[in-house]
């Protein structure tokens, strides 16, 4: 067992969701809520990750912040290393990998709760703000915690992304999944195996998690 | 703080649904906006609540102006004192009704919230299930805890959207007699949306007729049902005088009670009224009987003499409605064409109406003697 | 309750991990026939001197396309001379580096292929002829420098054409590797450094391919212009005896002096 790439898988799963929710939750409330032009258009790009294939958004990722990028250079002069290929990169490349997963239940959260209730809570004096966070988070929650999981779940089990952005350096972005991959090279089936398995658990464990939850949302919908 | 005269509204717009209309409401009024659906009557409702926006509008809450395009002034409905009972009563599903009511107290100290949360749930007979949760409630109970929680801004306008919709005949009945005792004992205006008629004639002081979002009748409930020509009212619920009487005697043993309105006395069938209350009476034009001579021998009890004051010959229907006035009540009455020849019927001339006391509707009854008269 | 576990997990492993990335060892990049060969080197270096290397393997293409991206090697192995040049005209290296080893490749059979391996790939031929050649594993002859000695080779024995509609590309010789051994092809052409090393020697057999057959697998290192000192010296490491001896050990010719 690779301690130092599962540590490092769950660093990335941890900070691409404290990245991400906050974005989620605000960009998937206002999918949910507003009707505006281009609404079609931003939910498609939302979904995009979902159906493109991992080396495609690796390709194009490379393309923005690689060393030969603008932005890959400007990173480059200020920290001193690159871009791609660190951890940061990685964080980047998850957000962008992950949006539909953090996105889509935070929306679908949102647009059960009925129109005429958000009305409700209006014409009972609550101002936007205080409607947010007593009438429509104790509703939307559970929507937020499976985008949680999901996202998180989602980030460890990523592969041909990181592979292309971030490469295979240990202990910077040689996650489990890379390390599987690296193992089995090198002809470690034994190694390779046990880290299979904890992937494996955790997604199970991921699965079971949502599964508890959706049926909460279920009950709540009252 | 005193409220002014009620609320006036002026509505123009052809998108998304044609609107046109202007009316003002006082205190103790009802309202009842009424019309097939898609006629924009919730439109209106929600532009008083602040909850729509139309192209021209103007909404005036007593001294404050809540809505007007001209100037560009616009209230968000939390800065509203609105009420407003949704048609699904809009619940919040994981509040308890208490809660739910609390949440519209925002205005008063935390301290207090509690106590007068129960007060209102109290007024509107719920202090059972103040702690359910809306899914534990009926749809009568549900509708109650949005009253509640409705008055619990202490509105200066409230809004009811469609509120017996959803609930069957006999819940709805007793929701009418509450929503008319409440009326009683606020000072605010009520307004009322309603497709089913027979809301407008138990509790409207005041109704606005639309079709296709243009008033085509607008005035007070007693005027307006005695009207000869509204041929649309007469094809959807049928034309009857409506106006309120008070009782003047009881007459247990025989069944019957003797009603004094602005124009005679009515004998009704009918053992629960008490003397001395208001009650709002309904005579269907089909149920009077005319006669140019006074008639004897006849089983009816109620001969009432009047003259005809119109007659309104539509070619779209067999029958002929004749307005009688009789002391200050127009009284509709349905007879055929040949009637009207036979008996040589003419505006200007002395009638007789002959009404059966069974073919009287009382409709609400006051529980209380009429000290709040308008 | 399970995010909770998972925080508390996560906050004993971050601690794991800081020793392993508090260590500034050096990466180096180094095409895959080097695994095993170059794993040797990097003990004994450290045994000697105290310092670490980080290795990191893949097809030399790849790492190439890598550093070209950013990636922070300090030391590149490439198994040919062409992408350390690449690297060097770009001006991302010190110098033009050093040739460090000449590999072979060779033909594998995993133990109950019905391949017979031998010199001249008369073995393959017959196979082939006989239609038996379900799948055959070489590394990617676009960027893996293994995979165009294997196609030259194929070419030069006149086997290519019959034998293109089987083959399995390997995305280093490495993975062509694992392709060869796990029994879905009846065998491959792999580099001989790495079938001397017991996980793949002890699965299958091989036969030497003759040098003549394809261009010399020159392989050359280069340092990036980023290298600190412990690079440096594992590059000079990498060229005296011990390091050479390793490496004639796992079947490359060494250059003299």
């Amino acid at each position: 067992m690779d301690w130092a790439a599962l540590s490092l898988s769950l660093q990335l799963g941890l900070a691409t969701l404290i990245v991400l929710l906050p974005i989620s939750v605000a960009l998937g409330r206002t999918l949910a809520v507003h009707r505006f032009v281009g609404k079609g258009v931003l939910e498609s790009l939302v979904a995009l990750p979902l159906v493109l294939p991992p080396t495609v958004l690796g390709f194009y990722l490379l393309l923005a912040f690689g060393a030969r990028s603008p932005l890959g250079q400007l990173f480059g002069s200020v920290t001193g290393h690159s871009l791609a290929f660190s951890f940061e990169g990685l964080v980047l490349a998850s957000i962008f990998v992950n949006l539909p997963f953090a996105v889509q239940p935070v929306q679908r959260a949102f647009e059960s709760i009925p129109t005429d209730v958000r009305e409700a809570a209006a014409c009972c004096g609550m101002t936007p703000w205080r409607a947010l966070v007593a009438i429509e988070f104790p509703l939307a929650w559970p929507g937020v915690v499976t985008a949680a999981i999901l996202t998180f779940a989602h980030t460890l089990g990523e592969f041909g992304v990181v592979l292309m952005v971030g490469g295979n350096i240990p202990a910077e972005t040689r996650t489990l999944s890379i390390a599987i991959y690296d193992r089995m090279q090198a002809f470690d089936d034994r190694a390779a195996g046990v880290m299979a398995a904890t992937l494996l658990a955790l997604a199970l464990a991921t699965l079971v998690a949502t599964n508890v939850l959706s049926r909460r949302v279920g009950r709540r919908d009252v | 703080m005193s409220r002014d005269a009620g609320l006036s509204v002026e509505i123009a717009q052809d998108e998304p649904i044609p609107l046109h209309v202007a009316f003002t409401t006082g205190p103790s009024e009802v309202l009842a906006i009424f019309g097939p659906s898609g006629s924009g009557k919730t439109t209106i409702l929600r532009t008083i609540a602040g909850l729509y926006r139309p192209a021209h509008a103007s909404v005036r809450s007593g001294a404050e102006t809540w809505t007007d395009t001209v100037t560009g002034t616009f209230a968000p409905p939390h800065r509203r004192a609105v009420g407003f009972v949704f048609q699904e009563y809009a619940l919040f599903p994981h509040l308890t009704a208490a809660g739910n009511v609390i949440t519209a107290l925002g205005h008063h100290p935390r301290a207090e919230r509690r106590t007068r949360a129960e007060a209102l749930l109290n007024l509107v007979h719920l202090s059972v299930q103040m702690t359910r949760r809306p899914h534990q409630l009926s749809g009568g109970e549900r509708q109650r805890v949005a009253l509640a929680r409705a008055l619990a801004r202490e509105p200066a306008v409230l809004l009811l959207d469609e509120p017996f919709a959803a609930v069957d005949r006999t819940v709805r009945r007793r929701l009418q007699d509450e929503i008319d005792e409440l009326r009683r004992a606020l000072d605010i205006p009520l307004i009322l949306v309603t497709h089913d008629f027979a809301d407008v004639v138990r509790l409207a002081t005041n109704v606005l007729m639309l079709e296709r979002g243009r008033s085509v009748a607008c005035g007070s409930v007693t005027t307006l049902m005695s009207r000869p020509d509204l041929s649309w009212l007469r094809e959807a619920v049928g034309l009857g005088t409506v106006f309120d009487a008070s009782v003047t005697r009881t007459y247990p043993d025989r069944g019957l009670v003797e009603l004094t309105f602005d124009g005679g006395t009515l004998l009704a069938a009918d053992r629960d009224v008490a003397m001395g209350t208001t009650v709002r009476v309904r005579i269907p034009a089909r149920e009077v009987i005319l006669a140019t001579r006074e008639p004897e021998g006849l089983s009816l009890h109620n001969v009432l003499s009047g003259t005809v004051s119109a007659i309104h010959a539509d070619p779209a229907f067999d029958h002929v409605i004749v307005q009688i006035a009789v002391g200050r009540v127009l009284l509709l009455a349905e007879v055929t064409r040949d009637a009207i020849g036979r008996l040589g019927m003419a505006v200007g001339m002395p009638v007789y109406a002959l009404i059966k006391s069974v073919s009287i509707d009382l409709l609400t009854v006051q529980a209380r003697d009429a000290t709040k008269a308008r | 309750m399970t995010l909770v576990r998972l925080i508390g997990l996560v906050a004993v492993l971050l601690c794991a991990a800081e020793p392993v990335r508090a260590q500034k060892a050096p990466l180096v990049a180094a095409a895959a026939d080097l695994r095993f060969a170059l794993e040797s080197i990097a003990q004994r270096f450290t045994g000697e001197s105290g310092e670490r290397v980080e290795l990191v393997f893949g097809s030399s293409g790849t790492l190439t396309r890598q550093i070209i991206d950013g990636a922070p090697f300090e030391l590149f192995l490439s198994a040919d001379e062409a992408f350390a040049e690449t690297l060097a005209s770009a001006g991302l290296t010190r110098d033009g580096g050093a040739l460090y080893a000449v590999g072979r490749i060779v033909i594998f059979a995993p133990h109950r292929s019905p391949l017979k391996v031998d010199a001249r790939l008369e073995g393959l031929r017959s196979l082939l002829a006989r239609g038996g050649v379900t799948r055959f594993a070489i590394a990617n002859p676009e960027h893996a420098p293994y995979g165009r000695a294997a196609e030259a080779a194929l070419r030069a024995t006149g086997l290519w054409e019959s034998v293109k509609p089987s083959l399995v590309l390997g995305e280093n010789i490495a993975q062509a590797a694992q392709f060869a051994t796990t029994g879905n092809a009846v065998g491959g052409v792999l580099a001989y450094s790495l079938v001397l090393a017991p996980p793949l020697s002890e699965r299958g057999t091989y036969a030497l391919i003759p040098d003549s057959l394809h261009p010399p697998l020159r392989q050359r290192m280069v340092l990036l212009k980023r290298a600190n000192e412990t690079a440096q010296r594992f590059y000079r490491y990498l060229q005296q005896p011990a390091a050479r001896e390793i490496l004639r050990t796992y079947g490359f010719v060494v250059p003299q002096g």
